[in-house]
């Protein structure tokens, strides 16, 4: 009997220590900031902050919206299609900084002399019609394309430019990427690799940002410059998201890192702040 | 002082019944569920759910076959690693070591056995994905996530399971069997080949058909070196090549993004439930037959 009261009343203290935890999930992308930020302020303000990236994007946002986290990181824009999955839930969304999806390759490649890609050629790629660096001016080496998974924000953003709706996107089956860090490391140890990948991690050491060639011939790099005068096209808002205003913890939490301390974290993970935004 | 035991010995039986109960309650309810869930795909496609090719959930298009193909080889293979390492290791223990050592070489294979699934992953991201691809450049493969990577990691996953049980059923034969082998003029090799396995077969099967039935459920370290490439069906089945390619099991795609993007569309929530459901089928009928054989074992000693 003993046992059952300890057994109970430790479920009760653990219910209600989960009351107040402030759980986050999502993008890979946002997590850099956000995983520092909450750091901070675990050590500042004694939150207990709990902070996850399954399932990136799509996974932030069916967590927040079967009321698993209070708040969720995405890394492209909210979609009607997102809403209507849930209705009751109202998502307020606040932004935090801006980022580019670049299409990075392998050493092996850039080495080769692939430096950009049109529209056009990265179609053919991701259609297959396409299979061998040498139709790119590149290296005699087969094109390995990690796709990233469905629902990633990176994938979606990809798939918004290439053909002006995600849904329109042709059905192919490649080896699927997850996180930022998987993806990296995968390009990185593969001969011939392509995948699609947030711009700021892409280091140019060991994987490496192509450029996007314009019809008219013209190579914009996901540069700083480029992604703020908006000549790169794939570039997208980093979000906070939240069911209502936020409120407690999760208020303190979207404050901060909108703060200047906040968007000092998203500057040193190479996003572009809202100062940075604002300014231009 | 009787009393007291009756007393406690009923709270024990209460308990215990109470408690395996819960336990069926689960198991049962969770079959329900899933076949309840999992019924739209199957009024859909209905015997194609299973045999058809072609996965794109966009379109609602839901074959399962290439995954079911992946998880049967990726266990395949890591069972076909496993099961010669881990009997020999097993018969290492029990016949040709000391008993002192033996005790301590368990000790260590019980911690391997311990060991969280994601950590061999990670271990197999950073050494056997790159070890993979460097060995098959011969071959040509297409990246260091095959198939093949995904069975010899989850090959060393259940040489603890093999090794532990097999061992079990090595001991369970009696002394005596072995002095009146060796009685007879059989030297130490011929005992175990001749008295000792053919004894100890049962347990052994037993032994391989339930690491066999950890393989199949076993998720996070194959999600990360697998691949996780849809719709891989081979021209010839019988043809190697595949294995060196990127694949799915069922278990990576249940581990995947996919599941948090089905949800809210019911008919592509029922084809991953109905993924769920066949794994379930797989490792309870995987389970099942080793029980049924360590049944065996009893009445035939």
């Amino acid at each position: 009997m003993k046992f059952l009261i300890a057994l109970v009343s430790m479920s009760l203290v653990w219910v209600a220590c989960e009351g107040a935890t402030l759980k986050i999930n999502g993008s890979t992308t946002v997590n850099l900031p956000a995983a520092e930020a909450a750091e901070l302020l675990r050590a500042q303000r004694k939150l207990d902050i709990q902070i996850d990236t399954n399932g990136g994007s799509s996974g932030g946002i069916s967590a927040l919206g079967d009321g698993l986290v209070q708040i969720a990181m995405i890394s492209k824009e909210l979609t009607d299609a997102d809403r209507a999955k849930y209705p009751k839930v109202h998502f307020r969304t606040a932004k935090i900084g801006e980022d580019a999806v670049a299409l990075i390759v392998s050493k092996d490649v850039w080495d080769g002399g692939v430096r950009s890609l049109s529209k056009q050629q990265l179609k053919d790629v991701y259609e297959g019609r396409v299979k061998n660096w040498v139709e790119l001016g590149g290296p005699k080496q087969r094109i390995v394309f990690f796709n990233k998974e469905p629902g990633r924000g990176t994938w979606e953003v990809f798939a918004h430019w290439l053909y002006g709706d995600s849904k329109k996107a042709p059905q192919r089956s490649f080896p699927e990427v997850g996180g930022n860090e998987e993806t990296r490391n995968k390009v990185r140890s593969t001969r011939g690799a392509m995948s699609q990948l947030s711009a700021s991690w892409a280091d140019g050491v060991t994987v490496f940002a192509l450029a996007i060639k314009t019809d008219s011939g013209e190579e914009i790099a996901p540069t700083a410059a480029n992604i703020l005068n908006r000549k790169y096209p794939m570039s997208r808002p980093l979000y906070l998201v939240t069911d209502g205003e936020p409120t407690a913890e999760s208020k303190i939490f979207v404050d901060f890192v909108l703060s200047p301390r906040g968007q000092a974290l998203v500057s040193k993970h190479g996003y572009l702040t809202l100062e940075q935004l604002g300014n231009h | 002082m009787d009393a007291m035991r009756k007393e406690r010995r009923s709270t024990t039986y209460v308990l215990s019944l109470l408690f395996s109960s819960v336990a069926l309650l689960f198991l049962v309810s969770m079959l329900a569920l899933l076949v309840a869930q999992s019924v739209p795909v199957w009024q859909q496609e209905g015997v194609g759910y299973l045999t058809g090719l072609r996965w794109f959930f966009r379109t609602h298009e839901f074959g399962a076959m290439p995954m079911i193909y992946g998880t049967l080889v990726v266990s395949g293979l890591a069972v076909l690693f496993a099961a010669p390492l881990g009997i020999g290791t097993a018969i290492f223990i029990s016949e040709a070591v000391p008993p002192r050592m033996s005790a301590a070489i368990k000790v260590i294979i019980e911690l391997l056995a311990g060991i969280p699934s994601v950590v061999y992953g990670l271990l197999g991201v950073l050494y056997l994905r790159t070890w993979v691809y460097d060995s098959l450049t011969p071959f040509d493969p297409i990246s260091g996530d095959t198939l093949l990577t995904g069975g010899i990691l989850l090959a060393v996953m259940i040489l603890p399971t093999i090794i532990t049980l097999t061992e079990d059923g090595l001991r369970e034969v009696i002394g005596t069997q072995r002095a009146a082998a060796r009685g007879l003029g059989l030297n130490r090799a011929e005992t175990i080949v001749a008295v000792v396995l053919p004894q100890a077969r049962t347990a052994i099967v037993a032994a391989v058909l339930l690491a066999l039935g950890r393989a199949l459920g076993e998720t996070t370290a194959v999600f990360l070196v697998i691949g996780r490439q849809d719709n891989q069906w081979p021209a010839n089945l019988f043809s190697v090549r595949p294995v060196i390619e990127a694949g799915q099991t069922i278990t990576s795609k249940l581990g995947g993004s996919e599941v948090t993007i089905a949800y809210g569309d019911p008919m592509h929530w029922a084809a991953i439930v109905g993924l769920g459901l066949f794994l379930f089928g797989m490792s309870l009928l995987a389970t099942v037959t080793a029980i049924r054989f360590g049944q065996r074992r009893d009445r035939d000693a």
